[in-house]
This record gives structure tokens, sequence and C-alpha cells, in this order.
């Protein structure tokens, strides 16, 4: 009986051992793939071309990390809210899904340094007269749910006490809305913003300025136990930059001034 | 066993504020539900009517809710309506949604269940000199709702669960709505929309608890 | 006076979606359909006492919004590490979903059967599967097929809500071209038409049915 439990035991405790030696990393490299979160409504971080495949800045992303991984890439679709369960399921090894880094869900997931930096922008629709972030006052303005801008965004609607705030569930439906004129004005991500207005598809709406918002820090994330990877991640995001690939991705897909990843006075 | 840690304190912090979103669920379907069955008594009347204009707008109009998404009613609302300028809030996007099926589940509703009132009830409230709507509405009427009474109780049931569509077009106020927001922001869905389901069963038993109790009461013989 | 940017290869990808709501749909309902009897002829035969842990789960599924259902089955597929792809859930929830509505439908087709033709078949020697194999079946059949074919239809427009989990069905595929053609409008009114088309056979069918095998007229 007590050897039996024993046995068990040992049995347990080497069942446990060895899991925790492969480790996701050692998982990617023997599978061969990596398969990357991206979100594929918010151009021109993840779109989709004419013939509808997968393009934008964190698909490609994805195919350098692949690349430095010695592995192929696979990029899966995921809508926001899918992210994280992806991940969870093992269906997904790390997402590459402009993810603002939050303490909160830090709590539940693994983030590396950032990988990206967004400044937020006012978009409006010309009708409604809006030249600037304090224009919105009173305004019904909205937002991607659950994103940075978004959450930001609502506790100043609440703050001013006027307005409405409506977060849509992708950032095409906030642009949609906001070209029909459901929205009078929104608050996203100034590459998204610009991204979006350079197409011309949605006529009468411009980008009128800056929001007063800290800058948004995207992450790449994977579970939170991962270590390995987070570190291999970390060291590969900084020689992205490093290499000039940073650059040449946002020239590429955003243009204008490359966003600085480092804050000021702190080490990460 | 799962490697994943449920935190249910901090999800459970958030229960008075989805208990909120409850009452504006319910309140979106009680509403969509009167708004429905107003509708859907005038798509009987004109089914009835004999006007073949108005009996096909009514079939049309009971075809289209019966045969399309409810999410696809509610986005229509929304964006489709919004590209020809008329703009709803969230709210009233998906009240209209909800209405909009509810009235096309209920007409059919009324549609069995005027198979069971005989036709010479009609022509004997006629021949006491009557209006065609006199008869339809003191005669018909009452019968009608009473064997509509358990499918209609159905259909409320169904507004409850359609409301959680309302995510889609912008709606952070209702169950739904506060429960993804919640999740989007710390990504700890399962313990949020675990919390939710169990909100949204209640819900529902006890519509349909009061709806048995109300026909107990109503329509006793 | 009509102009698109709808190309040929938009509309195969639409038809394409088409295609993942009527896989999905016919999944859902080929499970649930055999689910759903197998745990109809269960409730009634251990009748209500026995049945009610069955009927309670059950139950929640026909009480909770399916969007809530589909996102707390990927949840918990995730927590568990089954690795499903969204087409797996979205089938599995779907699935007992559909068996939910199945049973209710089962034990009404088996409760419309009148327990003295069942005795006159168990009296004739017939065996419990005899008496359910070629007694009860062919009647209950008639009585539930009208409901079976609503309860198809019903599951295919909620198929719909797969898309919540990256599912590109008809709805997403539409999203989609919206997004980059931006034509709403337009656009989804082919998707509505679609669906349309697709139900409108279905639900015909089973309105010929009901007229058809109608009892009393």
């Amino acid at each position: 009986m007590k050897t039996s439990v024993l046995a068990f035991g040992l049995m347990a405790a080497t069942a446990l051992t060895s899991q925790a030696h492969a480790d996701k990393l050692d998982d990617i490299i023997a599978s061969g793939t990596l398969r990357c979160a991206v979100v594929l409504d918010f151009p021109p971080m993840g779109s989709r071309d004419a013939s509808n495949n997968p393009i934008g800045f964190d698909v490609d992303y994805c195919n350098d990390l692949a690349k430095a991984l010695g592995v192929t890439a696979e990029i899966v679709e995921t809508p926001f809210p899918e992210r994280i369960p992806a991940l969870m399921s093992g269906r997904v090894d790390v997402g590459v899904a402009s993810t603002s880094d939050t303490l909160e869900r830090a709590k539940t997931v693994g983030m590396t340094v950032p990988y990206f930096a967004f400044q937020m922008a006012v978009t409006s629709n010309d009708k409604t007269g809006i030249k600037s972030f304090e224009d919105m006052k009173g305004k019904v303005v909205g937002a991607t749910a659950g994103t940075y801008e978004a959450i930001a965004l609502e506790k100043q609607v609440k703050e001013w006490g006027a307005g409405e705030f409506r977060p849509y569930q992708t950032q095409a439906d906030v642009f949609l809305a906001l070209s029909q004129g459901q929205l009078d004005a929104t608050v996203s991500t100034s590459t998204v913003a610009q991204a979006n207005v350079k197409t011309g598809k949605f006529p009468g709406i411009s980008v009128v300025g800056n929001a007063p918002f800290d800058i948004d820090y995207v992450a790449l994330f994977t579970n939170r136990e991962e270590y390995g990877l987070i570190n291999y991640l970390n060291l590969f995001i900084n020689q992205q930059v490093r290499t000039g690939r940073y650059n040449e991705l946002y020239e590429k897909w955003v243009g204008g001034e490359v966003p600085s990843l480092a804050v000021n006075g702190v080490y990460r | 066993m799962f490697n994943y840690t449920f935190h249910w304190n901090q999800a459970l912090k958030a229960l008075p504020q989805m208990l909120d979103g409850a009452l504006v669920t319910l309140q979106i379907a009680l509403l969509s539900m009167i708004i429905g069955m107003a509708i859907a008594i005038a798509l009987t009347l004109f089914r009835l009517s004999g006007n073949r204009l108005l009996g096909g707008f009514a079939t049309a109009w009971v075809e289209v809710a019966r045969n399309t998404p409810a999410l696809f009613q509610i986005y229509m609302a929304h964006f489709g309506l919004g590209n020809f300028g008329i703009h709803l809030s969230p709210f009233v996007a998906l009240l209209v949604g909800i209405a909009f099926n509810n009235a096309g589940y209920l007409a059919e509703n009324f549609r069995g269940a005027l198979k069971a009132i005989p036709e010479t009830q009609t022509r004997a409230g006629r021949s006491l000199g009557m209006t065609s709507l006199q008869a339809f509405r003191l005669i018909v009427m009452p019968q009608m709702l009473r064997v509509a009474f358990l499918p209609a109780t159905n259909q409320m049931v169904w507004a409850i669960l359609m409301t959680s569509l309302g995510v889609t077009v912008g709606m952070n106020t209702d169950l739904a709505g506060v429960t993804q927001e919640l999740n989007a922001r710390s990504f700890r869905t399962f313990e949020f929309f675990a919390i939710a389901a169990v909100i949204y069963y209640v819900i529902a038993k006890a519509v349909t608890l009061a709806a048995r109790v109300f026909a107990a009461r109503m329509f006793r013989y | 006076m009509f102009n698109t940017a709808l190309s040929w290869s938009d509309l195969a990808f639409l038809a394409q979606g088409a295609g993942m709501t009527l896989a999905v749909t016919a999944v859902s309902v080929a499970a649930g359909t055999v689910l759903g009897i197998l745990f109809g002829v269960i409730r009634f035969q251990v009748g209500p006492y026995w049945a009610a842990p069955l009927t309670f789960v059950l139950d929640v599924f026909r009480s909770v919004p399916l969007l809530i259902q589909l996102v707390l089955g990927n949840a918990l597929q995730a927590i568990m590490k089954l690795g499903w792809a969204p087409f797996t859930t979205s089938c599995v929830v779907l699935s007992l979903y559909t068996a939910a509505y199945c049973t209710e439908i089962v034990r009404g087709g088996i409760d419309s059967v009148p327990t003295n033709t069942r005795r006159a078949a168990r009296s004739l020697g017939m065996s419990w599967f005899q008496d359910m194999r070629y007694i009860v079946a062919p009647l209950a059949v008639r009585v539930s097929l009208p409901s079976w074919i609503g309860l198809t239809l019903g599951v295919m427009k909620d198929s719909a809500l797969v898309l919540w989990l990256g599912l590109i069905e008809l709805l997403r595929a539409s999203q989609i071209l919206v997004t980059r053609l931006q034509e709403p409008l337009f656009i989804l009114l082919i998707c509505g038409a679609i669906y349309f088309i697709i139900s409108l056979p279905i639900a015909r069918l089973g309105g010929y049915l009901e007229k058809r095998w109608s009892p009393n007229d």
C-alpha cells in the first residue's frame, strides 16, 4: 500500500519534471510551426488584401519571428475577444495582436517588452465640427471595446459627465459607425486612424488631432509561466529595433516618425 | 489540474455592476415584447384583412423575421439603417431588432392560435351587429391571446436571450455588454461569463415562473 | 446607376462563408439529433424524478444565451488545454444546444403515442425495442418532424453566432467584405438573401409536411 503510494508519487514527480523540461520554446522549434494570433480588422497592423489574405505589420512581425526561430509561421485570425482563449487552449503560441500591456491583463497572460507604441488620435465626422479632443465633450464617441483607448475614453466621458460612450467589438465597426454619423468622433491609435482615413473608403471623416492619453505600448504575449519564451521574445524585439527591421516595417506599413519603444527614466 | 487559477474573488466584485446590466437586459426584453406584441396583432389583422398589399407586407415581415438570424437583424438595424442616415443608438437598434424578430414569431403564433377559434364565432358576432373589428377585438383576440400565451412566454425567454447580441452594435449597459467589457479589461473570460450565465438562467426561470403564475390567475375557466 | 466594388471573388468568399454555415449546421443538427433522441428516450423511460438532473442540465442550455454558451465553452476548452479549433468548439456547443431542444421534441413525440397502442404492441409479444422501433418511432416522427425542421432552421440561424470565435461563416464573411468595401447595406442585403434562400425551401418543406400530416385537417 505504502509502496504504491510512493511509486505513484515518484511517477507523478517524474511526469511533472519531464513536463517542465520541454517548455513552449522547445515545443515550437520541435513542431516546426509558430502559430500567431493576429487581429485582421485592424489596419495597418492586420488586415486582408483584395484576395482576402492576411497582411499587415503584425503579420510581417510574426513572419520575422518565425524566421528567427527557424520555423514556418501560421497566422491564426482572432477577433479581439478571442485572443486569450486561443492562447489558453494552445491553439496559438504567441499573440502578435497589438495588445496593450495593462497590469490588469498581466495577471492573466505574460507580456513582453513593448514591440510597438501607439499615439492616440482623435478622428471625427466632418459634419460635427469637432476640431480637438476637448470638443468631444458632450458628443457621442466610441472606440474598440476593451482597448487601451476605449478604457481611457470611457473614463473621460464619465468625468465630463456629458455625452455618450459606445464600445464596438471591432475597429472596423467603429469607423463604419463614424462615417455613417452614428458616432461623432472616436479616439483610436493614430496609425489606425491614418490608415483608415487614407483608404478613402470612409468619406467625411478626418483625423483632427492627438488625444492627451499616455502612449499606448503594446506587447507580444504568451502564457504567463513561459519565461523561456518570453525571454526569447524580449530579445527578439530588441534585435528587431537594433537591426533596423522595426524602422523598415514601420516605414512600410505606417510611415512617418518612428515612435520610441523606450520609456524615459525607468528600466523594464 | 487545469494549470489555470480561477480568480473568482475579483470576478465577484463586479457582481453589482452585472446585476445592473441584468436590469437593462430585462427592460429591453420587456419593451421589445410589448412592441412586438402590438405589431404582431397588427400583422395578424393585415393577414386577415384580405387586402393583398397589406397581407403581402405582413407575410414578408414574418418570413424575413423567421428566416434570417437575429444577429443579422440587429446588425441591420444599426449599420444597415445607418446607411440611410437613420441613426439608432445601440439601445434602440437592439430594441428595434428584437421587436422586429418578436413581431414575426408572435404573428406566426397568432396565426396558429386563430386556427383554434372557430370562424362561426366571428360570424355569430357579426350577426349580432358587431363590426368585423369589434368581432376581432372582443371575441377572437381574447381567445387568441389565451391560446398563444404559452408560445409567447417562450418568445419572451427568447427575447431575453437575444438581448445578449447587443454587444455587436456597441451596447455596453446590458448584461452581456457589461460582461464583455469586464472580460476585455482583464481577460478573465471564464469567470465573468460563468457568472453571466447564472444570471441569465435565473432571469429566464423567473420570467417563466411569473408567466405561469400569471396564466393560472388570468386564464381560469 | 448602381455601382459596386463587389467582385466575383468576393461572392465566392461569401459562398464559402455560407458553406461554413451549412457545415456547422449539418454537424450540429446531426449530432444534436442523435443526442436528443437518446436523451428524449431516457427522459421518457426513467420518468421525471430520475431524469431531473438531465432535465436541469438541458434546461440550462435553453435558458442561457447561445453567445454566452459559446464564449464559455471556448474558455472552458481553453482552460482544459484541449486545443480545439473554433470549428470543433462551435460544433460541440451547438450540438448540445440542439440536443437540449431536440430532447423536448422527441419526448413530446413519444408522449403523443397513445399508451394503449403501445400496450397492444407489447401484448402481441413485441420486445421494448421492437415496440419502439415499429410502433413508436413511425408515429412519433410524424408528430415531431415539423418541430424538428423548425429546430434545424433555428440552429442554422443561430450558427451565425460562431463568428464570435473567429469562424468565418456567412455573416462574418459579409462583415469582412463590409470592412473592405464599405457598402454595408448592399452586402448585408445579399447576406440576408442568402440566409433566406437557404432556409426557405426547408421551411416550405416543414409547412408542407405539417399540412399533410396534420391529423385533424
